[in-house]
């Protein structure tokens, strides 16, 4: 057996190129394009795919890539163009129609086509620069068929032309519309702005201008909401339906823009049916639309806001001027307080608790508030009346919701200050006539202003408290200590004021009736007794008195009268008669006070204790009193003493007005002090802006009165001039 | 001085009336003996002076003449004698200039001190001399910064003694008299205007800023500044002024 060479295979290339004849170049493009015709002519089927994907390999592999590729540009041109004469052709309605399935045609042979020349796509198709199949079929179906003159503006008018019939009411078929949308989309974003969204805006534009004008003349302001909400609507419905989804924030805003932005003060200011009347009657519905609409447009929100700011403040303005208003100041303030929650019940349901809103209500109420110098005290006066008798019966959430609301009113007030003065003078009242309702409203009350003001503020008003307390025990101590005695005696019950803290009024002195002055001693004795180093005054205008009264045919009555009432009366023990002069001798009572009881005691029908002659209501010094002994009442208990708390008369007013210049002063100077004791050298404009922002919480100091004491601090040389520059001061040490 | 405390500035009161020197030799005498006044004057007077010299015979002479037979100052006789002598008006404006350089304290009288010292100070000790030196005096009014310094020392000077403020109908002869040395075509206006509006006494420092109104503000007031830290009485005279139309204001 010979050994035989085993033989190895081996594979070599061709050693010639395999070269595509051209004229096979050409024949296999024939097959392609023949493809290419009946692909377009709907006769795929016949095709087969695996021969022509070979097929259009082979071109490319033999370097006839770019025959293959010019030739389909030209085939597939040739066939969009008779595309394009069929489209152009068809009439009216079918315009649309005909583009549509001729466009889904497209994209059918576009897939086939290039699932046919994949091999070129990925191979030749990069390496040349070319455009991908793809890409090239839909840029070749932009410029035969929707760039061409006849077709272009043929169709957007077709678009705007149905889009403006929807908008007129015709129902038109939206999936068209959608398929025709889209395809303008998968042109290219800028195909569909260029050739349909830009035109398309300012048609609207124009529509919705044209329209506004239109209802602007013939709706009322709500009506004409109503309508352009349901507009705004429509348009985002219509996006969603059948444009591109970037294209609703660009109609909204032409909407926007037409209806609101360009009618906005025609609107807001309405005869009838304006911001004014919907905020005048409540319209909560019309004014959240108005809200709503006005917040998606520059200014919208402001506009509205203004209007109401100066609404509300000519409102107030009235209120707060109004005389008749003015004339029962609890009333007055529960205006203040209806038009608060007014205001926010609306805020809260229309304007979505905007915070810019509640800011615009706080300031105007602060504006208006101060512009009658009264308020402090007709606030005051309104708690003074709520806490007497108006909260009995009234569960606890809504006592502390009552003096919430009063709380708020307070914090508008720039002349706090005042309101402490008032504040104090009617508590006074209300404790030491023990006509306070509720001591534990009174307390709340006391804590809600202690948060809001500091201890400070506060002080004062529970020394009062506590001097009403300490009284009691002191009373008790007092008969306690009364073995014998009491019997017949008159029964004194006292308070015992420290001067600090009750509201200073000038004690007029006045003769006590003997009947009264023993135990009145003994009183003063024991106190005296038990707290060495105190001085003791009876404020006789300020007290009361029980005093069992016997009238002509037997009839008791007790009579609950003021001290100075009880002083008169005791003297008709002892006389029948007597004169205005005699009585003014006797007890020593201030003029104006004695006339002021007589009149009450005297002159008032049902409390006429004491007959006058002559009958009328002025008393004169010659004016004679008897004691009535014809007065007849159903009541066995009579009340003829000074009733609540009044607002002050003029001359009062003025008076504590001043006392309140006067505490100012000195809080004034002891600011500007603090201020230049840590600054050392300041002009003057900047001490009035210091002292100002450090006084404001209680009142808002006049700079005029600033510059006073400064000049008297400069006068008592706290403070000088500069040498050099004459508008700065200098601390001194 | 806004540098001393109280105490310190008292003293160097002190120094300067009874010495006759100058606010600044007086600070640094004091200074220097650490703010005891006795050892200050030991400081003083131990320095050489240079000044004309006056014979202090000469000035008890004069002193005495003028001087008040119960008490040792010169009171009004004595000063309207003076005048007298000098050929004077007891009222002519130049009598206030004298009495600043005496650091006279109250007007209508003069301590010894006062006068000696100030008749040291301006190196006089003659009638004759000191006549000759009137007319030096009144040209003094015409210097800026001396007719401030004569304008605010008439303010003390002219009040009741421990009053802080100055009555007015004693300001208003003061004023009257020195606006007439310097021009201040309102001074009538500002008079009346006290008068009918205000008619209580003048504070020091409504007295010194009138000057620094006359001086710096216009007769139109166009250069008045509403923020300009003006006394409140100045305030009040421009709305007076302003209402009564003596003066037409444009609001800019």
């Amino acid at each position: 057996m010979s050994a035989q060479k085993k033989r190895t295979f081996k594979i070599e290339a061709f050693k010639h190129r395999v070269e595509l004849d051209p004229k096979y170049a050409e024949r296999t493009w024939k097959v392609l394009e023949h493809a290419i015709h009946e692909i377009y002519n709907h006769n795929a089927s016949g095709l087969s795919f695996e021969e022509l994907y070979r097929n259009a390999y082979n071109m490319v592999l033999h370097k006839y890539g770019e025959k293959l590729y010019s030739g389909l540009v030209i085939t597939m041109s040739g066939h969009l163009k008779e595309i394009a004469k069929s489209i152009e052709d068809s009439q009216g309605g079918l315009f649309l129609e005909e583009l549509d399935r001729k466009w889904g045609d497209h994209n059918k042979a576009l897939q086939m086509i290039r699932d046919i020349l994949m091999y070129m796509d990925r191979t030749f198709v990069p390496g040349n620069h070319k455009t991908p199949v793809h890409e090239l079929g839909l840029n070749l179906w932009r410029d035969n068929i929707i760039r061409s003159g006849k077709i272009q503006t043929r169709l957007l008018d077709t678009l705007l032309d149905l889009i403006h019939r929807e908008r007129t009411g015709e129902v038109i078929n939206r999936s068209l519309m959608r398929n025709i949308t889209k395809m303008l989309m998968d042109l290219g974003s800028s195909v569909y702005q260029e050739d349909f969204e830009k035109p398309f805006l300012e048609v609207s534009a124009s529509f919705y201008s044209g329209e506004s004008q239109q209802l602007i003349e013939c709706c009322d302001c709500g009506e004409y909401l109503r309508k352009a909400e349901r507009r705004l609507t429509e348009e985002t419905e219509r996006v969603s339906h059948y444009l591109d989804v970037k294209s609703e924030v660009k109609i909204t805003s032409v909407v926007e823009g037409e209806m609101i932005a360009n009618h906005m003060q025609r609107l807001v200011h309405m005869e009838n049916s304006g911001l004014v009347n919907m905020l005048v009657d409540d319209r909560y519905e019309d004014l959240s639309r108005m809200y709503n609409l006005f917040r998606r447009v520059p200014d919208g929100l402001s506009t509205v806001r203004d209007v109401m700011t100066s609404h509300l403040r000519e409102t107030g303005k009235q209120l707060v001027s109004d005389p008749e208003r003015l004339k029962d100041p609890v009333d007055f303030v529960q205006h203040l307080l209806d038009e608060k929650d007014k205001y926010d019940k609306i805020i809260s349901k229309a304007f979505n608790n905007d915070k810019s809103f509640q800011n615009a209500l706080n300031s105007s109420f602060e504006y208006f508030i101060n512009l009658n110098n009264r308020s402090p005290e007709f606030i005051s006066l309104y708690v003074d009346d709520k806490l007497r008798k108006g909260l009995k019966g009234v569960s606890e959430e809504d006592v502390e919701v009552v003096l919430d609301k009063v709380m708020m009113l307070f914090r508008y007030l720039q002349e706090k200050d005042v309101f402490e003065k008032y504040y104090k003078q009617h508590l006074a009242k209300r404790l030491l006539s023990g006509k306070t309702a509720s001591d534990d409203a009174e307390r709340s009350m006391i804590v809600k202003l202690k948060t809001e003001c500091g201890y400070q503020f506060t002080s004062k008003l529970e020394g009062m408290f506590t001097d009403m307390k300490t009284s009691v025990d002191t009373m008790q101590g007092f008969y306690a200590n009364q073995y014998s005695e009491t019997g017949d005696g008159p029964t004194l019950a006292v308070q015992v004021l420290t001067t600090g803290s009750w509201p200073t009024q000038p004690s007029a002195p006045c003769n006590l009736p003997a009947e009264i002055l023993g135990i009145c001693d003994k009183f003063r004795t024991y106190y005296l007794g038990t707290h060495t180093g105190r001085r003791l005054t009876w404020q006789t205008n300020m007290g009361t008195a029980d005093i069992k009264a016997t009238f002509g045919k037997g009839q008791k009555h007790e009579l609950n009268v003021s001290t100075y009432q009880m002083c008169i009366l005791m003297l008709f023990n002892s006389a029948d008669q007597l004169t205005y002069r005699e009585i003014e001798q006797a007890t020593e009572i201030p003029a104006p006070d004695l006339k002021r009881c007589l009149q009450s005691l005297a002159c008032v029908k049902g409390k006429n204790v004491l007959r006058k002659e002559p009958m009328s209501k002025d008393i004169a010094e010659d004016d004679a009193f008897y004691f009535n002994d014809k007065f007849t009442s159903k009541f066995i208990k009579v009340k003829i003493g000074t009733v609540a708390a009044q607002k002050e008369s003029e001359p009062e007013k003025q008076e504590t007005r001043q006392r309140v210049e006067e505490d100012r002063k000195p809080q004034i100077e002891a600011a500007i002090v603090r201020i230049m004791k840590s600054r050392r050298v300041l002009d003057h404009n900047t001490i009035v802006t210091e002292v100002t922002s450090q006084l404001q919480s209680r009142f808002l100091p006049n700079p005029v009165v600033i510059k006073k004491r400064i000049e008297s601090l400069i006068e008592r040389e706290f403070l000088e001039r500069d040498k050099t520059d004459r508008k700065l001061y200098r601390y001194l040490a | 001085m806004h540098k001393l405390g109280r105490g310190h500035r008292d003293k160097v009161q002190q120094f300067m009336a009874i010495t006759g020197s100058s606010e600044k030799a007086a600070v640094q005498a004091l200074k220097a003996s650490d703010w005891h006044l006795e050892g200050a004057f030991d400081i003083f007077y131990s320095q050489p002076h240079i000044r004309t010299v006056t014979d202090s015979r000469h000035l008890e002479e004069l002193y005495n003449r003028y001087k008040d037979p119960y008490v040792d100052m010169i009171l009004v006789d004595g000063i309207t004698l003076l005048c007298n002598d000098l050929q004077v008006d007891p009222q002519d404006i130049v009598m206030l200039v004298v009495s600043w350089h005496m650091k006279a304290a109250t007007m209508c009288e003069f301590s010894r001190q006062e006068f000696i010292g100030g008749l040291q100070y301006l190196g006089i000790d003659t009638i004759e001399k000191f006549r000759d030196k009137l007319s030096y005096m009144r040209s003094e009014l015409k210097d800026e910064q001396k007719f401030r310094e004569i304008y605010n020392f008439a303010f003390g000077w002219a009040k009741e003694k421990g009053q802080k403020s100055l009555a007015l109908d004693t300001a208003i002869g003061m004023w009257q008299l020195l606006f007439a040395e310097r021009h201040w075509p309102l001074v009538d206006h500002w008079c009346q205007f006290l008068q009918v509006r205000h008619n209580k006494a003048i504070s020091r420092d409504t007295w010194s800023q009138l000057l620094e109104f006359a001086k710096t503000v216009d007769l139109q007031l166009s250069n008045y500044d509403e923020e300009g830290a003006w006394p409140y009485l100045i305030d009040e005279f421009v709305e007076y002024l302003t209402e009564n139309g003596i003066v037409q204001r444009h609001q800019n």
